[in-house]
């Protein structure tokens, strides 16, 4: 790699300590979890149609092509490039690996996507975790069965790398639900937090990517995906999950930020109105948000920074959000460019504060 | 303070509300079947005629997924969005130091209910 771009790192960055929450590491190949997952399995590897399903064409590929390691190699599978071409250029004091594959809760075949879930866990365990004391991990689960995933949890969530529980926000029916509690129980039981990212929607089993039908183009697709956490956090709010788990903290990544001043508001007005149908909910919906729920900023909003600023008190920010890369993604945000956005109160809880409480990183880690 | 004749006794069956007008002010006359209310008949939110929204109970605080009616022919529901007041104290229910209607006080004498203002 060239030498002059790993010297290039943000004052902003620079000053506070950088928590990224959205770091994609992934496989060399589907071939990596062959040691991880049954036999009965592994003839599905080999074939791409049956691993994840996909229905909508991309015109601009996941990955960032000048992300490629080398060798033939996807991006993001190669630890010690990653720490170079992210972790180091961006003085990051430490990533939050939110893995790849998520997709597996769209699989029609549950007992499949767990397999792979736990599979790739082991492998990120094996391979991302030993390479540098900046990652930190995340055990995947597959949605479709919320025991089987609360298994998964309870068999990974004390290794001491582990932070967080992750799945995606597409899902068959709303995360409110009880039959999801299985998942909140351990994830709140193993003293880890809930990260919902964005994937899956639309694909496999899971509804149409729009709430009125399936669009015609990725770019159609990708400007309304916040329906989605919308819909997510509206369905464990109003369901009182935070009432029976007050000690659960949900992260939803990927989605964007300005969609919830928006619901916040929403709700509370709706509430004032409705409240006879969720006698369970003790104070405001947007009370339970900013005290339970937090959000990434990639893929950032880009209006004018007086705008966005605003946008960012509506939301409490200095509370609520938390900086991400998506890095090796297309989409992915740079801490200079989000950072340098913000005045200093609000830089330094986006950039370490907000997420080192979270994940209960002390303030002298910042590795700076 | 003044006291102003409103309803004979029995003229309000129980769980109706009369509204008059009392000194410029429109008030609700409200019967629970023990006790007259006398609640003024405007919403705080956006001045609807509060008093022509339904007097009916609510659900009490609960579990999720639990509910339990309570407080039956306590709560009025304003007519336009909703939002439930106690006629006991005329507080909102959801954001009861923000939200109150006035109450005022009101008593029986000579068969005729009396309002104070």
């Amino acid at each position: 790699m060239d030498s002059s771009l790993v010297k290039k790192t943000s004052k902003s960055s620079l000053k506070h300590g950088v928590i990224d929450c959205d770091f994609h590491q992934t496989l060399k190949s589907f071939q990596d979890l062959k040691p991880y997952m049954p036999r009965v399995w592994w003839p599905r590897l080999s074939e791409p149609e049956a691993t994840l399903p996909i229905t909508i064409y991309k015109p601009i590929p996941l990955s960032r092509r000048d992300a490629i390691p080398g060798e033939g190699l996807p991006p993001g599978s190669d630890p010690e490039y990653a720490k170079v071409d992210a972790l180091d250029r961006y003085n990051i004091s430490k990533a939050i690996l939110t893995g790849s594959l998520l997709t597996v809760s769209a699989h029609n075949n549950p007992h499949y996507a767990a397999a792979v879930a736990s599979a790739f866990n082991d492998y990120t365990l094996d391979h991302w975790i030993p390479k540098d004391d900046r990652f930190f991990a995340s055990i995947l689960i597959a949605t479709q069965d919320p025991i089987e995933a609360a298994k998964e949890i309870d068999r990974l969530g004390s290794h001491p790398r582990v932070v967080q529980v992750i799945c995606t926000v597409a899902s068959r029916e709303p995360f409110g639900q009880r039959r999801f509690y299985p998942i909140y129980e351990a994830v709140v039981r193993n003293n880890l937090v809930l990260a919902i990212h964005g994937g899956g929607e639309g694909d496999g089993i899971n509804p149409p990517i729009s709430a009125v039908g399936t669009p015609t183009t990725n770019f159609e697709r990708h400007n309304i995906l916040a329906i989605h956490h919308m819909s997510q956090l509206n369905s464990m709010v109003c369901e009182g999950v935070f009432e029976t788990f007050p000690t659960l903290k949900v992260i939803f990544v990927e989605g964007g930020l300005a969609w919830a001043p928006h619901l916040m508001w929403r709700m509370d007005k709706n509430f004032m109105a409705m409240r006879s149908e969720v006698p369970w909910l003790k104070k405001k919906p947007s009370e339970y948000i900013v005290e339970h729920c937090r959000f990434t900023t990639q893929p950032i909003e880009e209006p004018s920074n007086e705008e966005l600023i605003q946008m960012l008190r509506m939301m409490r920010a200095e509370k609520t959000v938390m900086f991400a890369t998506d890095y090796p993604h297309w989409d992915n945000d740079t801490p200079t460019f989000v950072l340098s956005k913000l005045p200093e109160d609000l830089r330094r809880r986006v950039a370490y504060e907000n997420a080192a409480e979270l994940y209960g990183f002390s303030v002298d880690e910042r590795g700076i | 303070m003044a006291k102003y004749q409103a309803a004979e006794v029995g003229e309000i069956d129980k769980g109706s509300c009369k509204i008059l007008n009392i000194e410029g002010r429109s008030i609700g006359i409200y019967f629970d079947g023990e006790d007259y209310h006398a609640i003024r008949n405007v919403c705080p939110h956006e001045q609807a005629e509060l008093c022509k929204g339904k007097f009916t109970g609510t659900t009490l605080p609960s579990k999720p997924h639990e509910y339990i009616l309570g407080m039956e022919g306590e709560i009025l529901v304003c007519p336009w969005h909703g939002w439930e007041f106690h006629v006991k104290t005329g507080k909102s229910l959801v954001q009861p130091d923000r939200y109150r209607i006035k109450i005022y006080d009101v008593s029986i004498e000579d068969n005729k209910v009396l309002v104070h203002i």
